[in-house]
């Protein structure tokens, strides 16, 4: 064996003396199971790891914790043992690992770092020896009111910090984080291509506690048996690749209405809608706040602007709002909201096509250009985002500063939901999370119309005459109830209603997982708070909650050492870090400059500078393949026909677009709504009859005046339509939309 | 006191390896890190008792000041090899960009993507407004000629 910088990436790898081939992967496979509920996780994570070295190796693999998650404990199994972690402060957890490795023993140390990132690390693994090393994790999940979706890294992304250094190789990329933020943390290589990686899958039990109608997943392909509450669901392929976060959706016949019980610990969760409905037309002061920088490039920019449009459009005339873009730079509409009156709307289109992607994510910068534009009177900021920044104690303590409220939209195939929950949490708004494969417009519109005065407010939770907690219910998000006590009901009370919810025993099989949910979440939002390293009363709170939850947080970490036969002390083991895929439709330019090796960065600008030409043969070619086979034009060719062959908002006449989904063609239409409510057109006749017939489309996908991400544009519709001066066909024409509004409304 | 004993650390030939990772204030397994990376070589003793000597705390050192100066690891090692191989100054990497008819712009090439991406716009619209000028000056140097 040797150590070379290989052609293929750059990177110092090891090489065999005798092919000269790069030698196989330290860490073979990585597997899930486990069991996920509308309160959270319990999951054990099995990392195999293999050497082929002809020494003894130190694997160290780097991931990063979803949101409100910790490590519990993990077990490390071989032939001949079977060893489970210690939990111990992080100094003495580090010591008694370099007391294994200078013993020789297989050593394994689970410590986290900040922004949740984790470095699990197996040293003096032997040449040709299996090893299994179980992670046990409670992690949290995005819960709605008739659903959750859970999410689980299996690749870490880079991320933007303003000072983190990178270094890009063909294929490849690498990133050094400040070690005083960041301490001993290290990072993966990132490899374009993960195919020769290790392989992940999973095999998970999904429990609803009430009625589930689908689980699916966005991510993966995915095989689910099972019916009523359960599910269990598995990979569709043997294993796959590590490129992407695992992402599970579960639904629920109705909204949630339960309460566990288990070990002294209860949960409920309560859908919003059990609540009462939102008053949604009082005025709303909004800034839409949209992460520009290079990472977000491609189609969900795209669809984010056009949804931001089409939020727009549903603002009545005494709504405020403004715009901020950022990445390293800001760049906003206004300083100042603005009323939303058609000029105002008009103004807002413009500056929504000038905008493009580039540049840094500055995140903190874009919350107070936003909170700054809302002034004293706060609102609402709308954040759109990749959520790729390292860093993020200091932005969550800028967004408390900002007294606003955020509601965060993530978006990628390795999002930081983490992070982003924490920031919808903290402000009282909400955080929703898509991969870059789902349509960001739709979600964002959803967010949008969800940003309303609570239901309810001052809402008591009381068992067993015990207060477990009093908050506020809003639209969209269910009211979740964690505590400890015993008794056969919650009572639930509000200033215009209550009722009483039956406390029922939780699943056998979760134990004590409630508790330790409850455990991670506080942890999660202490260490929120803490940039740099833990110390003086934060650290002390940390330790504390780690001591009561027994779970692993920035102060503790988990460490086992295994004495085999043969150990050999004093031998140095080579270490070896686990590289992991750049995460899917991310492109490696966006944090690695690929220019520097590829095409170069001087062809780039030649480009930029030829772009006529090269334009014009692009648009010749896309006609042609079209015009050869229209049947492969599809819905991704929409905003190319758009944008680049600028046709504007509606197909040319000399130019056959192809067909597209029913929600790009809403989008593009209710984005049109004029400052009345009414569609635009050459006279008042026209206007009622386009009017009319959005109406009629909303209706007909599912929009009443309470539901449906289009609420807003109905309610818009009908006011206007209520007070135009109808022809008798047309009045008629109203009535049976109301009627169809309000059954549609009525309907459990 | 202290200083004397920071003397005779100093004066110290052999280390272990627990040793020369708290002389640099690094955890040891950042040491291993570097020698995994070929950034520095091994012990000097295989086994029990491996020792470090000066030659490594001096390395670890100059890594220590490479970084402190913006230096990645990837960089760093490149670097060391390149020292071991000539005795060159070090080579400093330039991008050249025509953006124009006779304007050849230098940008350094070290800098982060996302600044690099900037700067590249940034000379696209510069070339694009020297192509327009010079179009639009020799446009009206023709009709100019035309009224003569």
């Amino acid at each position: 064996m040797t150590v070379a910088l290989t052609e293929s990436t750059g990177c110092y790898t090891a090489l065999s003396k005798e092919t000269g081939e790069e030698l196989k992967l330290a860490m073979q496979r990585l597997w899930l199971t486990g069991q996920v509920t509308p309160f959270g996780a319990r999951l054990l994570v099995e990392h195999t790891f293999e050497s082929a070295e002809r020494r003894p190796v130190e694997v160290v693999y780097g991931f990063m914790l979803p949101q409100d998650a910790a490590l519990r404990s993990f077990r490390v199994t071989g032939e001949g043992f079977e060893v489970s972690s210690d939990l111990q402060p992080v100094d003495k957890a580090v010591s008694a690992y370099e007391e294994g490795i200078d013993m020789g023993s297989l050593s394994v140390l689970a410590r986290q770092y900040a922004d949740g990132m984790m470095n699990l690390t197996v040293g003096n693994l032997r040449p040709g020896e299996p090893v299994r090393v179980i992670l046990e994790i409670v992690a949290g999940v995005e819960r709605h009111d008739d659903g959750f979706r859970f999410r689980f890294p299996f690749t870490l992304a880079p991320a933007y910090h303003r000072q983190a250094r990178v270094v890009s190789m063909p294929g490849a990329g690498e990133m050094e984080l400040p070690p005083e933020e960041f301490g001993d943390l290290i990072l993966p290589t990132w490899k374009k291509d993960s195919s020769n990686l290790h392989e992940v899958g999973f095999d998970v039990e999904v429990i609803g506690g009430q009625g589930l109608t689908t689980v699916s997943s966005p991510s993966h392909g995915i095989m689910a048996a099972g019916e009523g509450s359960e599910r269990r669901v598995g990979m569709a392929v043997e294993a796959d690749v590590p490129n992407r976060d695992l992402v599970l959706e579960a639904k629920a016949a109705d909204p949630w209405q339960i309460a566990w019980a288990s070990e002294g610990t209860i949960s409920a969760l309560l859908g919003s809608s059990r609540f009462g409905e939102p008053d949604e037309d009082s005025p709303r002061r909004v800034v839409f706040v949209i992460d520009r920088s290079g990472s977000m490039h491609g189609k969900p920019f795209e669809q984010a602007l056009k949804a931001v449009e089409v939020g727009i459009a549903a603002l009545r005339p005494d709504d405020h709002f403004s715009i901020v873009a950022f990445d390293n730079e800001i760049e906003a509409l206004s300083k100042r909201l603005l009323e939303a009156n058609d000029r105002n709307r008009q103004v807002a289109r413009d500056f929504l096509a000038g905008l493009h992607t580039c540049g840094g994510t500055e995140l903190a910068m874009g919350v107070r250009a936003g909170a700054k534009a809302l002034g004293r009177d706060g609102g609402d900021l709308l954040l759109l985002t990749d959520g790729q920044v390292f860093g993020t104690a200091k932005i969550l303590k800028t967004a408390r500063k900002a007294k606003a409220r955020i509601h965060a939209l993530g978006i990628g195939s390795a999002s930081q939901d983490r992070f982003l929950a924490q920031l919808g949490r903290e402000t009282g708004g909400q955080s929703r999370f898509l991969t870059s494969r789902e349509r960001v417009d739709m979600a964002l519109l959803d967010l949008f119309a969800g940003i309303s005065p609570a239901v309810a407010t001052d809402v008591e939770v009381r068992l067993d005459g015990k207060t477990l907690t009093t908050a506020d219910v809003h639209v969209g998000r269910p009211l979740l109830v964690t505590g400890e006590g015993s008794g056969p009901e919650l009572e639930i009370g509000w200033a215009e209603g209550g009722f009483a919810l039956p406390v029922v025993e939780a699943p056998k099989r979760l134990g004590k997982t409630l508790r330790l949910l409850d455990g991670a979440a506080k942890i999660t939002e202490v260490e929120s708070r803490i940039s740099g390293d833990p110390v003086g009363e934060d650290a002390g709170v940390l330790e504390s909650l780690s001591r009561e939850y027994g779970l692993a947080s920035r102060v503790m970490a988990l460490v086992a050492v295994v004495k085999r036969e043969a150990d050999k002390p004093g031998e140095l083991p080579m270490t070896k870090v686990v590289p992991v895929g750049m995460p899917q439709d991310v492109e490696m330019d966006a944090y690695f400059d690929q220019g520097v090796y590829g095409l170069g960065s001087a062809e780039s600008v030649g480009s930029a500078l030829g772009q006529g030409e090269i334009l014009g043969a692009l648009i010749e070619s896309r006609r042609q393949a079209i015009d050869a086979s229209p049947a492969r034009a599809t819905r991704e060719d929409e905003p190319f026909y758009r944008k680049v062959l600028g046709l504007g908002r509606r197909p040319d006449e000399d130019f056959d677009v192809p067909t597209v989904a029913w929600e790009d063609v809403l989008m593009e239409d209710a984005s049109r709504l004029e400052a009345d409510g009414g569609m635009p057109g050459d006279s008042l006749a026209d206007r009622i009859a386009a009017s009319l017939d959005l109406l009629e489309r909303l209706t007909d996908h599912g929009s009443t005046r309470t539901k449906g991400a289009f609420r807003h544009h109905v309610r818009r519709l009908l006011d206007f339509l209520g007070e135009a001066d109808l022809d008798e066909e047309q009045r008629n024409r109203l009535e049976e939309l109301e009627a169809r509004v309000e059954r549609v409304f009525h309907l459990p | 006191m202290a200083e004397r004993d920071t003397e005779m650390k100093s004066e110290q030939r052999e280390w272990s390896l627990a040793e020369l990772a708290e002389e640099v204030g690094l955890p040891a397994r950042t040491v291993r890190f570097y020698i995994g990376r070929g950034l520095m070589p091994g012990p000097e003793k295989a086994g029990r008792g491996a020792s470090y000597g000066q030659e490594h705390l001096e390395r670890l050192q100059e890594i220590q000041r490479l970084q402190a100066n913006g230096l990645t690891l990837a960089e760093i090692s490149m670097r060391g090899e390149e020292v071991e191989s000539a005795s060159l100054p070090e080579p400093e990497a330039w991008w050249t960009y025509p953006i124009a008819d006779g304007v050849e712009v230098r940008v350094r090439a070290d800098q982060a993507p996302w600044r690099l991406r900037q700067i590249r716009r940034a000379l696209a619209g510069l070339g694009q407004k020297l192509d327009k000028e010079r179009d639009s000056s020799a446009g009206s140097g023709g009709r100019q000629g035309g009224k003569r």
